[in-house]
């Protein structure tokens, strides 16, 4: 029998697949499908401090090879928000991230106060396409110094979540000096669609966020290199999961979870695969636990 | 999967504020009675629609004025122009019924069409009862009853057949009716008491929701049902009556843009 559950900053996972935020939308009933279909942790969508609708429609766009979108952020707000994840508190017995958004310290400890029931926070430090959210914050490490600071002083465990662009590990080393519990990367990568019979770009956003196959590999270099500088530091490894494969290769470039969200586009049933895909691997290849293979391919 | 791009073939005025558009498809989609499709207007924005009808590589869909997009394919869209579909999406009605009463309101009779031209083509029985608001915003009755046995029309103010709405019309026909299938689609509050209705008669029945569709394909959330998590654009449109009963929100709360539930819009 090998051992499938792991901890990531103190949190103990029944094991490394955790839902990433974006997908499931606000839904108690969406959150508890994945967490019947195995899942190790889910993440809620991330919560502004004030309601917001997103971008008009067309939202997503479905390639090959991944999907783009330009969903915007759209969330009730963070009141309707804790009430949400109360709700989810009391239905899930597994780990919930509240995904938040903030600029500034003092939004997101308003935030974190308006949310409960919740086990960690992850910061959106990456969204590509919402203006003074997300990705501007990794051009500024030191607004992520001083977010992560106060919420790490008001006692919340902290993951941030990193994008491909920019110097992350400037921000990632920001981060670490004020003692974040964890890392989560990567978010999708800026992108665009263009119609060629329309001749305009697609999306209602314009710019979009790239997820799904087409960028794993540049999640596996980022989940390397963070674990490479922060070994000590959890990282949840998102970007690509399709199968149980992405899945063991973000473990071994050090990601103590994996983060499973555009994959989820063919079902809540590819938690299971993936799930039975990483427990036939350890035992075929004669590993006792997911934790003894985290970061291997560093030695 | 990408976009499309589709002639517009016909523009036909169906009642105030809704539309036909007959689309010139370059692949047939193979659509299936309560499935829909993203209509993209470039630079304008995109809007689900039920499918109405297709055939031969033709589309045919009725498009309710509800928006700004909607709004500029009613004023800007003509013959000869084109738009970009995405499709087909989602669930639609199971065909296996034998002898079937079809209950639409309003432009929620454009779905029922296909189905009823569906059905009846693999030899069921079937009948339906159609709501509108006046004999001016009646729709589609004419098509209805080319493939239906019999075709009962409700108008609240009495312009045009029963007076009253498609619920009391249905309250009337349905019992004793021998049916084996109900099908619904228009306004929830309207399904909500007709599904009510057939499952306490122990009668098969499926409604078509709407809600606020934004991905299509499951991933963002934004139509979920509670508590069953149920996306009406992947897991729906189509339902069965022991599911909706089942729902929380069914006939109570829908979810607007930020994804926050609110009561069901009137």
């Amino acid at each position: 029998m090998v051992e499938l559950s792991v901890e990531v900053a103190g949190l103990r996972l029944r094991n490394p697949v955790v839902v990433a935020s974006g997908v499931l939308g606000v839904s108690v009933g969406l959150m508890k499908r994945a967490e019947d279909a195995g899942a190790g942790a889910v993440t809620s969508k991330t919560v502004t401090l004030n309601p917001r609708e997103g971008y008009p429609n067309p939202v997503v766009y479905e390639l090959d090879y991944g999907l783009v979108n330009s969903m915007g952020l759209p969330n009730p707000g963070a009141e309707e928000m804790g009430r949400i994840l109360r709700e989810a508190r009391r239905v899930l017995g597994i780990p919930v991230i509240a995904s938040i958004g903030a600029s500034t310290p003092d939004e997101a400890l308003r935030i974190a106060e308006a949310l409960e029931g919740f086990d960690a926070l992850e910061l959106n430090a990456s969204c590509p396409h919402v203006k003074g959210l997300g990705a501007d914050l990794m051009s500024d490490p030191d607004a992520v110094y001083g977010i992560v600071s106060a919420l790490k002083s008001s006692g919340y465990r902290v993951f941030l979540k990193l994008s491909p662009h920019g110097d992350y590990l400037a921000v990632a080393r920001k981060a670490y000096s004020a003692g974040v519990d964890g890392f989560t990367a990567i978010n999708t990568a800026k992108a665009m669609v263009i119609d060629v019979y329309a001749r305009k770009p697609v999306l209602g956003g314009v710019v979009g966020g790239l997820s799904g196959r087409a960028i794993h590999p540049i999640a596996v270099r980022v989940v390397y290199e963070l674990h490479r500088e922060f070994p000590e530091v959890p990282v949840i490894g998102t970007g690509g999961v399709e199968g149980w494969v992405e899945a063991v290769e973000l473990i071994l470039a050090g990601a103590s979870a994996v983060g499973v969200g555009t994959a989820l586009k063919r079902g809540f049933e590819v938690i299971g695969e993936i799930l039975g895909g990483i427990e036939r691997y350890l035992r075929d290849e004669g590993f006792p636990s997911v934790e003894s293979i985290v970061g291997l391919a560093h030695k | 999967m990408g976009y499309t791009r589709a002639r517009v073939a016909e523009v036909l005025d169906l009642a105030p504020s809704v539309k036909m558009y007959i689309l010139e498809l370059s692949r047939p989609f193979g659509s299936q009675p309560g499935q829909y499709v993203m209509v993209w207007l470039p630079g304008v924005g995109e809007f689900p629609v039920s499918v109405a009808g297709e055939k031969g590589g033709a589309l045919r869909l009725v498009v309710a004025r509800k928006g700004r997009a909607t709004g500029y394919m009613h004023e800007r869209v003509a013959e000869g122009g084109y738009v970009f579909v995405r499709g087909p999406l989602g669930r639609g009605f199971r065909l296996d019924a034998r002898k079937a009463l079809l209950v639409g309101g309003g432009y929620g009779a454009a779905p029922l069409l296909y189905l009823a031209e569906r059905l009846s083509g693999a030899g069921a029985t079937v009948h339906a009862v159609l709501g509108f608001r006046s004999r001016e915003h009646a729709l589609l009755v004419e098509d209805f009853r080319r493939v239906a046995g019999e075709v009962w029309v409700a108008t609240e103010d009495g312009s045009e057949g029963f007076k009253g709405t498609a619920v009391d019309l249905f309250e009337r026909v349905f019992p004793g009716g021998g049916y084996d299938a109900v099908y619904t689609c228009g306004k929830e509050l309207m399904m909500e008491k007709v599904v009510r209705r057939a499952v306490e008669a122990g009668v098969r029945v499926q409604a078509s929701l709407e809600r606020i569709i934004k991905c299509g394909v499951g991933v963002c959330g934004a139509c979920a049902l509670e508590p069953l998590g149920l996306r009406v654009c992947s897991d729906g449109p189509v339902f069965d009556g022991e599911t909706l009963l089942s729902l929380e929100d069914f006939g109570r709360y829908w979810r607007d843009h930020s994804g926050r539930r609110v009561p069901l819009p009137p």
